[in-house]
C-alpha cells in the first residue's frame, strides 16, 4: 500500500509539472531580475550601460567582421575603395568627430544623437538581411551576421531607449533620423554596381557602429565612472 | 780479338735493332695522355696520343679508377668524341670524385701503360654562369654609384663546396662595341664607376672555380644612368600610424632623385571635402614623414594622402593613399609594470601583476578602450606562454613553480582593429621556494614509522618464522585413512600393504570372506560407521540412485544383501566400461578409499541380475576395485576382473533373456573381490 501511495504521489508531480510546462509556454526561463511593469525594482543605470556597451561592441565586431569578408571576396581589385568616398546617409547628422568635440557634447545630446543613428539603420539592416541573400554564392558567415545585426541593432536600440529614459525621462522624441535611400541601389541588375552599393552599406554600417561603440564607452565612462576608467 | 770483338758490338747490336725492327718484335710505345676536357655540361672526355706503334695493329684500352677505390672501369665510350678518345656521359661523372685514368696500349706482342692522369672533374667542368645578376643605382651626397651584385651558380647535386668562384665583370655602353672587363675576386657585387651620365649601360659576369675553366657569360642586363636632366621617381607611401587615437604620422620612402636635389611635398584631402591641404608639419617625426596634429586628425574619415616629388626637372606623384584613422591605431607598450607576491593564509602564495597603459592613451576618459596581452616564460626556457588579460590592468598567477626565475612581458592593442603594441620592458620574477617544515616533518616521521615497522617484522621473522608462516599458511592437510598408514602405500610393497589391510594374500582367502560374513550380518550397526566415513562422494549419487538410500558407497550398501524377487528392469545406459574409466582415473595414485567411493558411482547404474535390485551393485563395482586395484598395487592376477568383465557384459547381455541366474555362484565371485574393500572399512 505504501508503495502505491508513493507511486501515485509521484504521477501527480509530474503530471503537475508537464503542465505547467505547457501552460506556461516556455518551458524553464530564468526569472527577470525586473519583471515588466513593476516599478519599484530598477536596474541600475551602470548595468543598463554596461550591457549596452556589450552589445553594441559586439555589433560593431559583427560589421568589421562582415566588411572584410565581402571586402575578400567580392571587392578585390574593383577599386570600390576609392568610390567609397560616397558618404553614407548617416553623414547629414553632425557626430563628434575626434575627441575634444566628443567630450565638448553634453551627454544627453550624445544621447540623443545614438539614439538617432540606431534608428537610421534600423531601415537599412533590415534590408541588407533580404538583400544579402540574393547575392550569387553568398557564404553563410556573411547571411548570418547580417540577421545577426539586425537583430542586435534592435535590442540596443531598446536599451538605450531605456538609457535615455532614465537619464533624460520625459524628453519627447527626438527628431534625429536620417532615411535611407539605398534600396534600390541593392538591387540593381548589374552586378558591379550591386556590389559596389553593398559595399558602401556595409562601409559606413562598419563605421558608424564604431562610432556608436565609441560615444557609449565615452558615455559610460564619464557618466557612471566619472571619466576613471 | 777483343778488339774486333768490341767493335763489332754496336753492329751486332745494330743488326739485333734492325732485326727486331724488321720483324716487329716490338712492345707498343708508351702512349700519353693529352687532356681532358668537359665539352658539354655534366659530361667530359679525354685524349691520348699514341705512342710509337711500329706499324702493329695496337689496341688502346683507357682504364680508371675513383678518388682511391680499387675497382678499376674501362672507358665506356670510344668513339663519341672521336679516335683516341673516350668519352664520359653524364651518368660517368661525378663532381666530387677524382679520377685515376691510365691508357693501355695493347699489340700481340705486349702492352705499355700511360702515366697515370689524376682528373678531377669538378675541375674540367665548365661551370653555370653566375645568376640573379642586377643593378642598382644608389645615390648619396649627390653622387651616384652603380651596385651591381649576383649569385653564384646554383650548385649541382654531387658538386663539391670548397671550390671558390672567381668572378669577372664587363661592361660597355649599348652603342659600343668593345667590353670593359674587371677582375673582381670571390665576392659577389662590384661597385662600377666612371660610368657617364645619360648612357645606357650593360653588364655581363662570369665565374671559374679555381682549378677550372670560366663559364659563359651571364645575360646582360642594362642599366640607365640618370642624366642630370630628369625628373624624380615615384615616391612611395610606406604607413601612417596613431600611437593613441588623437594625431597620426604618415612615413614615406623617396625614389632616386634624377641627379638634383629634390623637394618632397605631401598633399592630403579628406572624405567629402573637395580641397586639398598640404602637411602641417614635416619635422616632429623625422625626415620623409608628416606629422598631423589634434587640430589637423579627424576621425570616421577616409583621408587621401599623396606625395609630391619636386626637381628642377619637373615632379612625380605617388599613388594615393586612403587611411581612415580609427583604423590605423599602434600604442605603446604598458609602463609601470609591478609584481607583487601577496600570501593569504592558509593557501599558496601567488603573484599579482599590474601596470599602467601608456601615458599618452586616453583610457580614462573611454576614448581609447585598450586590451593587454601578458607573455611569460621561465628564464632557461625557450618558449613564451602568452595569456590574453582583456581590458583589466591587473593580473593573478597562481602556477608558478617556486624556486624558478621568470620573465614577464606585456603589450597592449585597441580594442577594435589597430595593431599590437611593442612588448614592455622584461621583468624578472625570482618565485620564493615553498619549503614548508611542516610538510618535510610529516615526511620524517612517516619514514622513520615505517623503517621501524619493517625492522619489527624483520626480527621476529627471523626469531619465530616457522611459526608464524605455519600460522598464516597453515598446511595442507593430507588424507587420513583408519588403519592405512600412507607411508606404506608409497613404498608400494604389496605384501605389507595387504598385512596392514587385515587381509593375508591375494586373492582374498577365506579369512576375508568371514570377515565379510560377519559384517553382513552385522550391518545396521556398522552402517552409520561406514556412512561417516564415507560422506562427500556419495551425494552425489543421490540422484541416480534407484535405491531408496541416499548415496551410500557401494561398499557400504545394505544392498548388499541380496533381495530376490525385486523387479527392476532399468538396464544401465552405457557399459560398465566408460564408468572403469572414470575410476580408472580417479584413483590414479588415491588411496583406497576413492576407490570404494568411485565404485558406488557404479551403482548409478542399475544392473539387473536375477531381476532383483541388489544385483546392481554387483557386476559394475566389481570392475573399479578390481581395476583399482590393479592399478595401485601390482595384482598378480588380472584373471578375476576380466572373468568379471566378461560376466557383466553377458549379465548384461543376457538380462532380459535369463531371469534367473546362479545367484549363489555370483556373489561368490563378487565378495571375494570385495572382501578387501570391507576389510579395509573397518
Amino acid at each position: 500500500m505504501g508503495n502505491k501511495g508513493a507511486s501515485l504521489k509521484g504521477l501527480l508531480l509530474v503530471a503537475l509539472l508537464v503542465s505547467h510546462m505547457f501552460l506556461a509556454k516556455e518551458g524553464v526561463t530564468s526569472l527577470p531580475i525586473c519583471p515588466n511593469g513593476s516599478v519599484n525594482c530598477q536596474v541600475s543605470l551602470g548595468e543598463l550601460f554596461d550591457r549596452a556597451v556589450k552589445l553594441s561592441h559586439y555589433i560593431h565586431f559583427l560589421s568589421s567582421e562582415i566588411f572584410n569578408e565581402f571586402d575578400e571576396r567580392y571587392a578585390q581589385g574593383r577599386g570600390f575603395i576609392t568610390k567609397a568616398v560616397n558618404g553614407c546617409h548617416t553623414s547629414s547628422l553632425t557626430t563628434p568627430e575626434d575627441k575634444e568635440q566628443a567630450q565638448q557634447i553634453h551627454h544627453e545630446d550624445l544621447l540623443n544623437l545614438v539614439v538617432g543613428v540606431l534608428r537610421s539603420w534600423n531601415d537599412p539592416l533590415v534590408h541588407l538581411a533580404s538583400e544579402v541573400q540574393r547575392i550569387k554564392e553568398a557564404p553563410d558567415t556573411i547571411l548570418w551576421k547580417a540577421v545577426e545585426i539586425e537583430e542586435q541593432n534592435k535590442r540596443l536600440l531598446e536599451g538605450m531607449e531605456k538609457i535615455v529614459g532614465r537619464v533624460h525621462p520625459g524628453d519627447i522624441g527626438n527628431d534625429i533620423y536620417s532615411p535611407w535611400t539605398g534600396l534600390p541601389s541593392l538591387q540593381l541588375a548589374d552586378e558591379d554596381s550591386r556590389l559596389f552599393a553593398f559595399y558602401n552599406l556595409l562601409h559606413c554600417l562598419r563605421r558608424d557602429s564604431h562610432k556608436i561603440d565609441n560615444y557609449l564607452k565615452l558615455l559610460k565612462c564619464r557618466l557612471i565612472h566619472d571619466s576613471n576608467c | 780479338m777483343t778488339q774486333k770483338f768490341i767493335s763489332s758490338v754496336p753492329i751486332i747490336l745494330l743488326l739485333s735493332l734492325t732485326t727486331v725492327c724488321l720483324f716487329g718484335q716490338q712492345f707498343p710505345g708508351k702512349p700519353k695522355i693529352t687532356r681532358c676536357r668537359s665539352l658539354e655540361k655534366d659530361t667530359f672526355s679525354c685524349w691520348w696520343k699514341p705512342g710509337p706503334d711500329g706499324g702493329l695493329p695496337t689496341n688502346y684500352t683507357l682504364f680508371y679508377s675513383k678518388d682511391s677505390e680499387e675497382t678499376v672501369y674501362e672507358c665506356p665510350d670510344y668513339r663519341t668524341s672521336g679516335p683516341n678518345s673516350c668519352y664520359f656521359d653524364k651518368t660517368y661523372t661525378n663532381h666530387r670524385t677524382t679520377y685515376n685514368i691510365t691508357v693501355m696500349a695493347t699489340n700481340e706482342f705486349g702492352s705499355n701503360s700511360s702515366d697515370p692522369q689524376y682528373v678531377d672533374v669538378t675541375c674540367i667542368v665548365q661551370p653555370d654562369s653566375p645568376v640573379d645578376l642586377s643593378l642598382e643605382m644608389t645615390t648619396s651626397a649627390g653622387v651616384t654609384d652603380l651596385w651591381a651584385k649576383w649569385s653564384p651558380p646554383p650548385l649541382a647535386e654531387n658538386s663539391s663546396n670548397w671550390h671558390v668562384y672567381h668572378y669577372e665583370l664587363r661592361f660597355k655602353p649599348e652603342e659600343e662595341e668593345k667590353w670593359e672587363t674587371v677582375s673582381v675576386g670571390v665576392q659577389t657585387q662590384y661597385k662600377v664607376m666612371n660610368l657617364n651620365a645619360g648612357l645606357k649601360y650593360g653588364v655581363q659576369v662570369r665565374c671559374m672555380l679555381d682549378c677550372g675553366e670560366w663559364s659563359g657569360w651571364s645575360p646582360e642586363r642594362q642599366i640607365q644612368i640618370p642624366s642630370g636632366q630628369s625628373p624624380p621617381e615615384k615616391p612611395t607611401i610606406i604607413k601612417c600610424r596613431s600611437p593613441e587615437k588623437e594625431t597620426f604620422t604618415c612615413w614615406w620612402k623617396p625614389g632616386s632623385d634624377g641627379g638634383h636635389p629634390t623637394n618632397y611635398t605631401l598633399l592630403y584631402s579628406k572624405e567629402g571635402e573637395e580641397q586639398i591641404y598640404e602637411c602641417p608639419d614635416y619635422r616632429t617625426a623625422g625626415p620623409n614623414s608628416c606629422y598631423f596634429d589634434k587640430k589637423h586628425t579627424s576621425f570616421w574619415t577616409i583621408y587621401n594622402i599623396t606625395v609630391k616629388a619636386t626637381n628642377k626637372m619637373g615632379s612625380n606623384t605617388s599613388d594615393p593613399h586612403y587611411v581612415d584613422v580609427t583604423y590605423i591605431v599602434q600604442p605603446d607598450a604598458p609602463v609601470n609594470v609591478t609584481l607583487e607576491l601577496k600570501k593569504p593564509i592558509n593557501r599558496k602564495p601567488y603573484l599579482v601583476l599590474t601596470w599602467f597603459p601608456p601615458p599618452l592613451a586616453d583610457v580614462r576618459s573611454g576614448w581609447l578602450t585598450l586590451e593587454y596581452e601578458l607573455r611569460l616564460k621561465p628564464e632557461e626556457g625557450e618558449e613564451w606562454e602568452t595569456i590574453f588579460v582583456g581590458q583589466q590592468t591587473q593580473y593573478k598567477m597562481f602556477s608558478l613553480n617556486p624556486g624558478k626565475k621568470y620573465i614577464v612581458q606585456i603589450h597592449c592593442k585597441p580594442d577594435h582593429h589597430g595593431s599590437w603594441s611593442e612588448w614592455s620592458s622584461e621583468k624578472y620574477i625570482q618565485i620564493p621556494s615553498d619549503y614548508r617544515v611542516k610538510d618535510m616533518i610529516v615526511w620524517i616521521i612517516v619514514g622513520v614509522l615505517s623503517s621501524l615497522i619493517c625492522l619489527i617484522m624483520s626480527w621476529t621473522m627471523v626469531l619465530k618464522g616457522y611459526r608464524m608462516i605455519a600460522f598464516i599458511l597453515p598446511p595442507v592437510p593430507g588424507p587420513k585413512i583408519k588403519g592405512i598408514d600412507t607411508h606404506l602405500l608409497e613404498t608400494g610393497k604389496s605384501e605389507e600393504l595387504l598385512s596392514a589391510l587385515g587381509c593375508h594374500g591375494f586373492p582374498p582367502t577365506s579369512d576375508c570372506e568371514e570377515l565379510l560374513i560377519e559384517y553382513l550380518e552385522v550391518e545396521d550397526s556398522e552402517d552409520q560407521q561406514l556412512q561417516q566415513s564415507h560422506p562427500s562422494k556419495n551425494t552425489r549419487l543421490a540422484s541416480k540412485e534407484t535405491d531408496s538410500d541416499s548415496g551410500r558407497g557401494s561398499c557400504d550398501s545394505p544392498s548388499l544383501l541380496p533381495e530376490k524377487g525385486r523387479e527392476s528392469r532399468t538396464l544401465p545406459s552405457k557399459l560398465p566400461s566408460q564408468d572403469v574409466r572414470e575410476v580408472h582415473e580417479n584413483n590414479a595414485g588415491s588411496g583406497w578409499e576413492t576407490q570404494c567411493v568411485a565404485s558406488s558411482e557404479d551403482r548409478a547404474l542399475p544392473f539387473n541380475i536375477a531381476g532383483t535390485k541388489s544385483s546392481t551393485w554387483p557386476a559394475a563395482n566389481i570392475h573399479p576395485s578390481t581395476f583399482a586395484y590393479h592399478s595401485t598395487v601390482d595384482a598378480p592376477k588380472i584373471t578375476l576382473s576380466t572373468t568379471n568383465v566378461n560376466v557383466a557384459a553377458v549379465l548384461v547381455g543376457n538380462e532380459e533373456k535369463h531371469q534367473n541366474y546362479s545367484n549363489s555362484e555370483m556373489f561368490y565371485y563378487l565378495f571375494k573381490s570385495m572382501g578387501i574393500f570391507l576389510t579395509q572399512q573397518r
